[in-house]
């Protein structure tokens, strides 16, 4: 009890405290197919100009237009073989405007968001999603 | 151990059922507004600038978003509350569209040393990393969010059963009859509808640092819209009633997925259900009565 209320104290009094490591750069390309539609991403992470490598990361997506109702599973992302580079492929629920949320648990913990505009496309064909700041 | 889905889904309705307390808590004093959404995003900027560009800590930063959020909302109800329902619902609605499109125009960046952070208009405002930097995982935060919640719900039960909440019923059921037995109707109402603009903030400032990113779109009135819903479908007798109604729409049928592209269609159609047949929704005043009753009879018969 005594050990969660310290913890519960810790969370709303203490001071943000700069981190010393540099963020990773990110450079993210999407592209959707199907009707449901599947947004497939490659996202490619440098850390003060050197390709991230053996990084841990999760995909997920929510619509700011709807906040907290549609939020999409993450999933982890798999390294391509090129040094830094991941991708992984969301299930998304609709066309439009999401928000693709990045997580990297490993080596370093950050989170990195862009806005990605899916617009419906031919099923056959990988068409290019629009990725924002 | 939760997984990290069911911990954000978790955390989601935590901040969605303060949004709903707070529509909850203008339902009770009789009026209903579309423009909590309003209060939710200035909390959230607020806050994230509080905690980002100011470098505060996340209670700091949450209560500014609070007293922030009161202070809009009882600027808002000054000139508003006196209108009648409808009127005072169009005018909250034309509020939180006015907030929206000012956010959209509102750029204040400043560069940190990793880039330049803060509102940027339509594009947002990233990097709201509080968490982050003080190594907060998701569960710790949902644990936050549970404890804020529960406070909050302990205030709200305890100020029920005194005599400013049979006040501020008093006032939602007949304001005229509530005014001849002496009561101060509108300084009541103003009351309710400043802690619901501070309730609404809060909610704000907890999922701005929970997702570390928030931008306008964010707040259509889809959200406030949501939040009535929410206090409609779970009932008026007692707070739990938002609770009720966050956890059917965003436990039952957003983390089941039962209706898939289906679950809008089937929230309006709940909505329309209980505005014809239960009004006052689930856990109305009656049913909470007769409850209360059971228990008392129940307690008695153990002693």
């Amino acid at each position: 009890m005594m050990r969660h209320l310290a913890l519960m104290c810790m969370l709303l009094s203490s001071v943000a405290s700069a981190q010393t490591s540099v963020r990773p750069a990110l450079e993210l390309q999407c592209a959707s197919f199907g009707s449901g539609p599947t947004l497939e991403c490659t996202a490619r992470l440098k850390r003060a100009g050197e390709p991230l490598r053996n990084a841990k990361l999760t995909f997920s997506a929510h619509m700011p237009s709807m906040p907290m109702a549609h939020t999409i599973k993450s999933v982890s992302a798999i390294a391509t073989g090129q040094p830094g580079e991941y991708r992984a492929a969301l299930e998304l629920e609709m066309h439009g405007l999401w928000a693709v949320q990045i997580d990297v648990s490993a080596p370093l913990r950050d989170r990195l968001v862009r806005r990605v505009r899916v617009e419906p496309c031919n099923a056959t064909t990988h068409c290019p999603a629009q990725v924002m700041r | 151990m939760l997984g990290e889905h069911a911990v954000g889904v978790m955390s989601d309705m935590g901040i969605m059922s303060l949004l709903a307390l707070s529509a909850y808590l203008t339902l009770v004093v009789g009026r209903i507004s579309f423009g909590q959404q309003a209060f939710f995003g200035i909390g959230a900027y607020v806050a994230a600038l509080a905690t980002t560009l100011a470098q505060w800590p996340l209670a700091a930063g949450l209560g500014l978003g609070m007293f922030t959020g009161a202070v809009a909302s009882y600027a808002l109800a000054l000139p508003t509350l006196p209108l009648s329902g409808l009127r005072y619902a169009v005018a909250t609605l034309a509020f939180g569209e006015l907030v929206r499109l000012a956010l959209q125009a509102w750029h204040f960046q400043l560069d940190l040393g990793e880039g330049m952070v803060g509102p940027a208009g339509v594009e947002g405002f990233g990097d709201i990393r509080w968490l982050l930097l003080n190594n907060v995982s998701a569960t710790q935060y949902l644990a936050l969010i549970a404890a804020v919640l529960l406070l909050v719900l302990l205030i709200l039960a305890w100020f029920e059963r005194r005599g400013l909440g049979v006040a501020l019923r008093m006032t939602g059921h007949d304001d005229i009859l509530a005014a001849a037995q002496g009561l101060p109707v509108r300084r009541l109402r103003l009351l309710a509808v400043a802690a619901a603009g501070a309730l609404a903030a809060l909610g704000g400032g907890l999922y701005a640092h929970r997702t570390t990113y928030i931008e306008p779109a964010l707040f259509d009135p889809m959200l406030g819209v949501h939040a009535v819903g929410y206090a409609l479908i779970g009932g008026l007798g007692t707070c739990l009633g938002p609770l009720l109604g966050v956890t059917f729409d965003l436990g039952m049928l957003e983390a089941t997925r039962v209706f898939a592209g289906w679950r809008m269609v089937v929230f309006g159609a709940l909505v329309a259900f209980f505005l014809r047949w239960r009004p006052r929704g689930l856990l109305d005043e009656v049913l909470v009565h007769r409850c209360a009753q059971w228990l008392r009879s129940k307690w008695r018969g153990t002693r």
